[in-house]
């Protein structure tokens, strides 16, 4: 059997691995092929690029508050022990057509069949950004993304959670320095969904951690810190360089 | 075609945790999960069916996650498609320890998998803040019935063969291969207009 010369027979059969409804004997012909011939291969990353998505699909639900101690203690337990066990490669078997593609460089031509993944490489290659922050509410349920990117020096915050401030409130973003020095305003938050602020560098530099607290209304002067209660709070994290 | 940025900036921010999650940043790692947990968890209730197994897959999910980072950049899909297939692999291995424990629940698990019918895809705000390849998808399935959507999203989120979802979905072998590939044909040709 020769798949790629008739195409819709190769789209059918790289449609059926990445939905999953081709296993056994036939998946591992298929592998094989794919693992030959760049255009088989080719044909199975762009079904798994359409299909990634219905993971993304559905529902959301808050998990018990259980579950992250037990994923922290696990993870401090084998930072402990120094020498991470290597990632079991079983599940990998899917990735493993991923990887060979880009080795391969199909992804040429898994462009140019328009899988989409061409804002991924956009992605990739764009950002400026530098540090990013996600902070959470007291229930560790994520409310705001920060991002900054040194080079246009601009705070991007937008709103992922479901909170909205009474009309005479504002909602203020402070960097919290190390050593519990004094709080320092990094802008007042509007109320729409993503917000631009004005910052440089050296306001982010070595700071740990971001919070937001709920102020009167246009704020409180930076001096003071916060008046009111510190509604979401999250750490910096640098990018790596 | 329009970018909806907020989209972006989301992908933006998972790319630079699970990096820095590659680099063994456990703050990172915390910060990815309390951006991705819920919809992660989500898809392992579709899978396994059951908080409790959903939960235990997440928390596998993760620490996977935590020892395999270092290899997204590689992987070259979208952050959350990435952790989703993880989701997916981590659900279907404790599916299969259970199936092969004999555990009584693994019979009830196929009996109910008939109430999903009703449960169709996700609503429109479950694609608000996904990934634009992932809302195309969206767009796509919205033009399949809701029958197809379904069959497609269990196959793919189970990995289950024809005869099995026949099984499971109590329907005749040909009419399940009638609708998957009815269904592959029209993704096929709707996701192409989109891309």
């Amino acid at each position: 059997m020769n798949p790629s010369a008739n195409p819709r027979l190769l789209d059918l059969l790289a449609a059926s691995h990445a939905l999953g409804t081709m296993h056994g004997a036939a998946r591992r012909r298929f592998e094989a092929l794919a693992r030959e011939q760049p255009e088989v291969r080719a044909a199975a990353l762009v079904w798994q690029a359409r299909l990634a998505g219905i993971s993304e699909l559905q529902p959301a639900i808050a998990p018990d508050p259980a579950v992250w101690v037990r994923i922290q203690n696990l993870v401090d337990a084998e930072q402990r022990r120094q020498h991470p066990a290597p990632g079991r490669r079983g599940w990998l078997r899917s990735l493993a057509l991923w990887r060979s593609v880009a080795a391969a460089g199909v992804f040429a031509a898994v462009l140019a069949a328009g899988a989409g993944l061409h804002l991924y490489q956009e992605l990739r290659d764009a950002p400026a950004i530098r540090y990013v922050a996600v902070l959470a509410d007291d229930k560790a349920a994520a409310a705001m993304l920060v991002t900054f990117d040194p080079k246009n020096r601009q705070l991007l915050l937008q709103r992922i959670g479901g909170f909205r401030e009474a009309q005479n409130k504002s909602l203020q973003l402070w960097a919290l320095p190390p050593g519990g020095a004094a709080p320092r305003s990094l802008g007042v938050i509007d109320s729409g969904p993503a917000i631009r602020l004005t910052a440089l560098e050296s306001q982010l530099r070595a700071v740990p951690a971001l919070a937001v607290s709920l102020e009167p209304k246009g704020g409180v002067p930076g001096e003071g810190g916060p008046t009111g209660p510190v509604l979401f709070k999250g750490a910096l994290i640098e990018r790596s360089p | 075609m329009p970018r909806d940025s907020s989209a972006a900036s989301q992908d933006a921010v998972l790319m630079v945790l699970i990096d820095r999650v590659g680099h063994h940043d456990e703050a990172a790692l915390r910060q990815l999960y309390d951006i991705s947990a819920p919809r992660m968890l989500g898809v392992a209730m579709r899978i396994v069916r059951q908080r409790e197994w959903a939960e235990d897959a997440l928390q596998e999910s993760f620490l996977t996650i935590w020892r395999i980072a270092g290899d997204y950049r590689e992987a070259l899909s979208p952050p959350l498609a990435w952790m989703g297939l993880i989701v997916r692999s981590r659900c279907l291995d404790l599916l299969r320890k259970r199936a092969s424990g004999r555990d009584p629940q693994t019979q009830a698990l196929d009996e109910s998998t008939a109430d999903t019918l009703q449960s169709g895809c996700a609503d429109p705000m479950d694609a608000a803040d996904a990934s634009e390849q992932a809302r195309a998808l969206h767009r796509c399935l919205a033009q399949l019935d809701q029958r197809q959507r379904e069959v497609v999203s269990l196959a793919y989120l189970r990995e289950l063969t024809h005869s099995e979802l026949a099984a499971q979905m109590a329907l005749p072998l040909g009419t399940v291969k009638t609708w998957i590939r009815a269904a592959m044909d029209k993704l096929r040709t709707c996701m192409k207009q989109t891309a």
